[in-house]
């Protein structure tokens, strides 16, 4: 500081020394060429180191210049030669002029120098707006932004150190960018400025700075790389939220396709059975014995499937709320599957069910009842899509530390993109209108086998189409205590 | 019997009140019904049933309290009725008193006959309890540890026969896990379910026709096994 001072102190001095020898070195130009030249056009010519010194040295030497000329021409080259004296009141007007001029020009000039400087400032400042906000322009994420923003302050201010921590982020790490080399002291106070919108605060950035105090300019600069910040910020959080309502309108839209499935498929049987009852208590029929059984078998069995549908659309949505918890207990999946089989046993007559499960499988900890779902809807799968007459099998293995059960079918080759969708919710391959039911077995069954810690998957296979599914053969890590052997007699 | 046998609905629904009263009265049943547990209360107090068919889901108790109650001073058969997915409380309800269940919606068929199980079984009691069950082609002579199949005798161990004694003692009424685990192997909880797998495949292996489509020993699915005999 010191050391500026001083340099400025004789820089001025300087300035000042070189506006003195511009006067005399005019003087020793002229003086020679003296009788060769007018007093007016000397006069005159004492105006160009005036403008010189104002020009190249500031107001005060062209002052001094000024008034240096007027002492230079009364002194050598109005009579009488070598004397101060002011003869006429043209002289005193003269040196006014000088002094006029050194003025005048100095304020020009300083106003042009200052003119270019502000523009100079103006145009680093836009560029280096420009430069952050085409850095932030393509940022999806608020962390990158905050880097960015960072590294550009940091960068742009000479700061010692910034950290922005993001308001949106709880326990985001804070970004930093620090002067390579400079590290602020323990007890440097850092300031804290909020990076804000009209709307709201979207973060804040913490900076340290070597003890002054920040210009207006550059004040406002750091102002208008902030508000840049907290759009960037904004839109990225707009952005997210944007997404989020486009999911959830995909998710409305597959709840209202949902419901025109159910309530179709809720009215057939409906249908039916309002027609079948109905039909029975008109009396406008003398229905006979036959022809009623009939009626009233339909209205059972009508029933029987309502009541199936119900449990689907209950299962699903268990399922969907996370409400679904298995009553996993130990049990034989040759059981489940048999009992199944037995209570389907009138929808199986077109196909041929066969069921090899070998007697040495372990216990699997499962739900009786939801195991028995998913074999109940595979089963319920394969004979809608499979062709008249033709064989289910269901086979099972033990693999190292779960069961591993196939249901094989015999129906066409589903394609690769498909096969993985096809356990989504009403998801269909074929026409919808063709195919009956609600389009949630198959997902059902994925909840159920996933709620059981397993996995459920469909193979096109050289022996036809195959449901795979796993369950883990441990209840939390725990096996079944099997009674030993001969212990009765 | 001189007088047709009581029996005293429980349930919160009209429509199935309605539909239960035709049908049982076409059958030659008296009936009592009741909207409420305390009303079913006060109603088994003052009228003593020879049978309850209570529903679980009442709006002013809990239909396993009402067990409970019901069996501090009575051993009226209960047949409770409840929807698919509420097995934790079928076992609960039948391991505090209930004798057996119904899911919602059931034929009129099944419930005739558990009607039936739950009346024989409640004379039986006052009366001495049969000591030969016949199932199918399968004769179970209890008081001398002897089971027959078709002509020939088939061998059973000692915990088999428990078990078949324990059943058959119950025969044609749901047994949970529970009840059969504690009265056969002493455990006071349903922790060794693995071994009622074990000796009820045993049994079926040994007795039934086909051991992959029981006919006398069925499973009811999540809650327990029954054992058919041929009545």
């Amino acid at each position: 500081m010191k050391t500026l001072l001083r340099n400025r102190y004789s820089g001025l001095v300087y300035y000042h020394l070189a506006a003195l020898l511009c006067i005399a070195l005019t003087t020793l130009v002229l003086k020679p060429i003296e009788s060769y030249l007018e007093i007016q056009f000397i006069t005159l010519l004492y105006l160009l180191p005036v403008m010189v010194s104002t020009v190249l040295w500031g107001l005060t030497p062209g002052i001094l210049a000024g008034f240096l000329a007027f002492l230079a021409v009364n002194y050598f080259f109005i009579q009488p030669y070598y004397t101060f004296k002011v003869h006429a009141t043209q002289d005193l007007i003269t040196l006014i002029i000088f002094l006029v001029v050194a003025v005048v020009m100095s304020q020009l000039i300083g106003k042009a120098q200052a003119g270019v400087r502000l523009a100079r400032q103006r145009e680093w400042e836009a560029t280096r707006m420009y430069e952050l906000i085409s850095a932030l322009a393509g940022l999806q994420d608020p962390a990158s932004i905050a880097r960015v923003l960072a590294n550009h302050t940091q960068e742009t201010f000479q700061f010692m150190q910034v950290e922005v921590v993001i308001d949106s982020i709880k326990g985001s790490p804070l970004i930093t960018a620090a002067a390579p080399g400079l590290l602020p002291g323990q007890d440097q106070q850092p300031m804290r400025i909020p990076i804000k919108t009209a709307r709201r605060q979207e973060a804040a950035i913490w900076i340290w700075h070597p003890n002054e105090p920040l210009s207006t300019e550059e004040t406002r600069l750091l102002d208008a790389c902030l508000s840049q910040a907290a759009l960037a910020l904004e839109r990225t959080r707009l952005a997210k939220s944007e997404t989020k309502a486009r999911v959830l309108e995909e998710s409305d839209r597959l709840k209202s396709s949902m419901l025109n499935s159910v309530s179709h498929e809720l009215r057939s049987p409906l249908a039916a059975i309002k027609t079948s009852v109905s039909s029975l208590r008109s009396g406008v029929v003398d229905w006979d014995t036959a022809a009623r059984q009939e009626l009233l078998e339909t209205i059972e069995e009508e029933t029987d499937d309502l009541n199936l549908l119900v449990g689907n659309l209950l299962d699903m949505s268990r399922i969907e709320s996370g409400a679904l918890k298995p009553q996993r207990k130990w049990n034989s999946i040759a059981e489940i599957a048999l009992g199944i089989a037995a209570k389907m046993r009138s929808q199986l007559h077109n196909h041929r069910l066969e069921i090899d499960l070998p007697e040495e499988l372990p216990l699997v900890p499962t739900d009786y009842i939801m195991i028995g779902q998913v074999f109940t809807n595979l089963i319920s799968n394969s004979i809608k899509y499979a062709p008249v007459g033709t064989t289910i099998k269901i086979n099972a293995s033990r693999e190292s530390d779960c069961l591993h059960v196939q249901v094989i079918n015999q129906s066409p080759a589903v394609p690769e993109e498909h096969l993985e969708r096809i356990f989504d919710k009403f998801y269909r391959i074929t026409e919808a209108d063709r195919v009956t039911g609600t389009g949630l077995g198959l997902s059902i069954c994925k909840g159920i086998i996933e709620a059981h810690g397993g996995k459920i998957w469909a193979k096109n296979q050289a022996n036809g189409f195959g449901f795979h599914f796993t369950l883990p053969l441990d209840l939390d890590g725990a096996l079944p205590e099997f009674p030993e052997e001969g212990s009765d007699g | 019997m001189d007088k047709d046998p009581l029996i005293l609905l429980v349930d919160d629904e009209p429509q199935i009140l309605r539909a239960l009263k035709t049908i049982l009265l076409a059958n030659h049943f008296r009936i009592a019904l009741a909207m409420t547990g305390e009303e079913g209360m006060a109603l088994a107090v003052a009228q003593p049933p020879d049978l309850i068919i209570l529903d679980l889901t009442l709006p002013d108790m809990d239909g396993i309290l009402f067990c409970e109650q019901i069996r501090e001073w009575s051993h009226v058969p209960i047949i409770v009725l409840s929807v698919r997915d509420s097995e934790k409380d079928k076992v609960a309800a039948l391991d505090k008193g209930a004798d057996d269940y119904l899911t919602k919606p059931f034929g009129i068929e099944e419930l005739l006959a558990r009607i039936r199980v739950a009346l024989r079984h409640s004379e039986q009691s006052i009366g001495n309890k049969q000591s030969i069950i016949k199932a199918g082609n399968v004769t179970i002579d209890l008081a001398r540890h002897i089971v027959i199949r078709g002509e020939e005798e088939i061998r059973v161990t000692a915990t088999e026969f428990k078990l078949l004694s324990y059943l058959t003692g119950h025969a044609d009424r749901v047994l949970t896990h529970q009840a059969i685990l504690t009265h056969v192997w002493g455990f006071s909880e349903s922790d060794h379910v693995e071994y009622l797998r074990v000796y009820i495949g045993q049994l079926r292996k040994k007795l039934e026709a086909n051991p992959n489509e029981p006919q006398i020993i069925l499973t009811e699915p999540g809650i327990g096994y029954r054992f058919k005999t041929s009545e």
